[in-house]
């Protein structure tokens, strides 16, 4: 597993360039803790999921797919600008940092993952300063949003385990950036159980 | 000599007989400063090209040296912005080559540059130009414009030929409303004539949008390509662009003549990359023409030193002068605001303009505000709405205003510039704000009256006290009046 060095001290907003202060507290100096990248105006403007909106049973979702957070993921996927993967690390890490749990990230394939220079869930972990293992496989370079929604439902299992790796009887959390039509989460939460995980749920940073 | 044997080795190459140029990716490329991995052409065919040494290839992101040994840091530069800041960039672990890589945020939203990706340059020889009959004036350009000038905007035309013919710099300074626009078509036509390539820039993306037809209609025989972001980029050559400032980070000495419209609006003057990507787009000789209502004093001091000619336009091209604002009071404006209320005076300002059917525009010092202000407004009248620069809508917005389907706009500095409604009012509250500065005051006055038919109107800035810049602005205004023109 990669360690990235501490992320720099950021001085601006990484979305609107707005200059950050940063405020001098006691608990600051005191406790390690994650300054936010962004600034106040900028993270207003994202939706928290509330938990009656939850849509899926056991997946978690964190912000609605409102235009902010569509920019964002433009911003962060496709015009693959790494360091937004800072920007949710705070509400990250106070998700997953007490569980006692295996923390899977949903692989990319290989290839698409070559293409997109990082891999974007792991840089989210990453970023949180969560620790994670790779379990699974991505099968088919083909993207689940390139899709139709019959198409995502039908679709053949998308992963495979990685050989080697034994699944204890105990709680696995998968993460992952977006849950739309919940296929994804689905073949992996199956796989996974067929395999003898005793619990299977999920985190994802946007509902859509 | 050296240059020659270069010369012989390319012509050496493109003879042999495997070998020949892909004309449409000359002409796409010519003058470009292009992301390799997004081109429209493929892959194999600009490896040949490479090959061939018609195409340079230049890394994307690369380290320079600080000159203090000392103290060196691992500092970079992106080839394409020429943004030095270490602030914009940022590392990753990249998996594609395996190792730490760099990338430039500043100009992240044309494409991710990174150490490992690569930009291309054509390199090889330039299109030929056939002209069978007059090898220097080329006459397939059509000029197409039938509008009359006023005898200070014919002088202005004249002046700015002159320098295009001379290869020099060159100020237009002209108020706004002096019909600075079709000022240009003749400088354009004269270097379209002369086999020049063009670039018209601009700050703004709404100036692109409203220039591109308007100069296209005039040239209609011209492949006339507007660039923006989000614009559809043809494949081919055009001797005419007309682009945001953003724009000309993708070129690099491609254009004999740039053309630089509203030269002193943000983010141009404010972002240094912004006027070092106009000095990379143009050829090393090639002179830049400024045009714009509101010159700052370095802007002038740059043109002098350039050696430059200079125009100056007093008066808008309907003859009539420049509205001069008035001062009003609108003490602790933003208490009341915050408190539900509209203060009196901009009450009875607004009201007055609604009875009267007058379409206005309220200027606000920032979006905070005018949000807080927009409930109360829209008590008065259902359609009042508000403009920003992150409103998509803002085209149609003003577009209403301008059809009368809403009576009045709130807005920020963001239409300060380049709108033109018949008979708008222009009130701007809390004009002692740092962001209204006297050229932004200038602007703004410059709405007002525009059209021949209705010359005049009121322009009022409500103020917490009175500051240097809104002295200046009513100064410069009065002074501009004042001014002996040409008749």
């Amino acid at each position: 597993m990669h360690i990235n060095p501490p992320p720099k001290r950021t001085t601006h907003c990484y979305l609107c360039a707005a200059p950050l202060h940063h405020k001098i507290t006691w608990r600051k100096l005191l406790t390690p803790t994650r300054e936010p990248a962004i600034c106040e105006k900028c993270h207003q403007k994202f939706e928290p999921v509330a938990p009656e909106q939850q849509k899926y049973k056991d997946v978690t979702a964190l912000y609605h797919y409102n235009e902010p957070m569509k920019d964002f993921l433009h911003q962060y996927k496709f015009l693959k600008d790494v360091v937004l993967s800072e920007v949710f690390r705070e509400e990250i890490h106070q998700h997953l940092k007490d569980e006692q749990t295996i923390i899977v990230p949903i692989p990319m394939h290989p290839e698409k993952q070559k293409e997109r220079t990082f891999a974007h869930i792991d840089e989210l972990l990453n970023a949180a300063g969560i620790p994670f293992t790779h379990l699974l496989e991505k099968i088919s370079p083909i993207t689940q949003s390139s899709k139709t929604k019959t198409e995502r439902e039908q679709s053949d299992q998308l992963f495979r385990l990685k050989v080697h790796e034994a699944i204890k009887p105990t709680h696995y959390i998968l993460v992952d950036d977006i849950v739309t039509t919940g296929t994804t989460l689905q073949h992996a939460k199956s796989l996974l159980i067929e395999a003898g995980a005793e619990k299977v749920t999920a985190l994802t940073l946007i509902q859509g | 000599m050296r240059f020659k044997l270069n010369k012989s080795k390319i012509a050496h190459k493109l003879f042999s007989p495997n070998n020949f140029i892909n004309a449409q990716l000359r002409d796409f490329l010519i003058g470009r400063l292009w992301l390799r991995e997004h081109t429209p052409f493929q892959q194999k065919t600009i490896e040949q090209h490479i090959q061939m040494g018609l195409i340079q290839i230049i890394p994307g992101v690369q380290p320079i040296s600080t000159s203090k040994k000392l103290f060196s840091k691992n500092n970079w530069r992106c080839n394409r912005c020429r943004n030095e800041d270490p602030e914009f960039f940022a590392s990753f672990n990249c998996a594609k080559c395996e190792q730490i890589c760099v990338y430039c945020r500043h100009c992240i939203n044309m494409g991710r540059v990174s150490s490992c990706t690569e930009l291309i340059k054509w390199i090889g020889p330039p299109r030929k130009i056939q002209l069978p009959y007059e090898p220097k004036v080329n006459l397939s350009h059509l000029f197409q414009w039938n509008g009359t000038f006023t005898p200070q905007q014919k002088r202005a035309s004249e002046e700015l030929v002159d320098s295009v013919k001379k290869n020099q710099s060159h100020l237009v300074h002209a108020v706004c409303g002096a019909g600075k626009t079709e000022i240009l078509f003749p400088a354009i036509a004269e270097c379209l004539m002369q086999n020049k390539r063009v670039c018209v820039a601009t700050p703004r993306t709404d100036v692109v949008l409203e220039l591109a037809p308007r100069i296209q209609k005039v040239f209609p025989n011209t492949f006339v390509q507007a660039l923006y972001g989000g614009a559809t980029v043809e494949h081919r050559y055009s001797p005419l662009i007309i682009a945001t400032t953003h724009q000309l980070y993708r070129f690099e000495e491609a254009f004999d003549v740039v053309i630089v419209d509203e030269a002193d609006a943000f983010p141009y003057t404010f972002d240094e990359t912004l006027q070092q990507a106009v000095q990379k787009a143009k050829k090393p000789d090639s002179p830049i023409l400024f045009v714009t209502a509101t010159p700052s004093d370095e802007l002038k001091d740059k043109v002098k030193k350039l050696k430059g000619g200079y125009s100056f336009i007093p008066r808008r091209y309907h003859t009539h002068p420049l509205p001069v604002p008035r001062f009003d009071t609108l003490f602790n404006y933003q208490k009341q605001i915050a408190k539900g209320k509209i203060p009196r005076k901009l009450l009875e300002w607004t009201t007055t303009r609604l009875k009267n059917d007058e379409p206005f525009l309220i200027f606000f010092p920032t979006i905070e505000l005018m949000e807080k202000a927009v409930p109360l407004f829209q008590k008065l009248h259902l359609k009042i709405e508000a403009v920003h620069a992150e409103d998509s809508n803002r085209k149609e917005k003003v577009l209403a205003l301008r059809k009368k389907s809403v009576p009045g706009l709130l807005t920020t500095t963001i239409l300060e510039r380049g709108i033109t409604i018949p008979k708008v009012q222009v009130a701007v509250v809390g004009a002692e704000s740092g962001i209204f500065t006297s050229s932004a005051l200038i602007q703004i006055g410059g709405r007002v009256g525009r059209s021949a038919d209705h010359p005049t109107g009121d322009l009022v800035f409500f103020h917490h006290g009175i500051t240097l810049e809104m002295d200046d602005a009513r100064k410069e205004i009065i002074r501009l009046n004042n001014m002996e023109v040409l008749s």
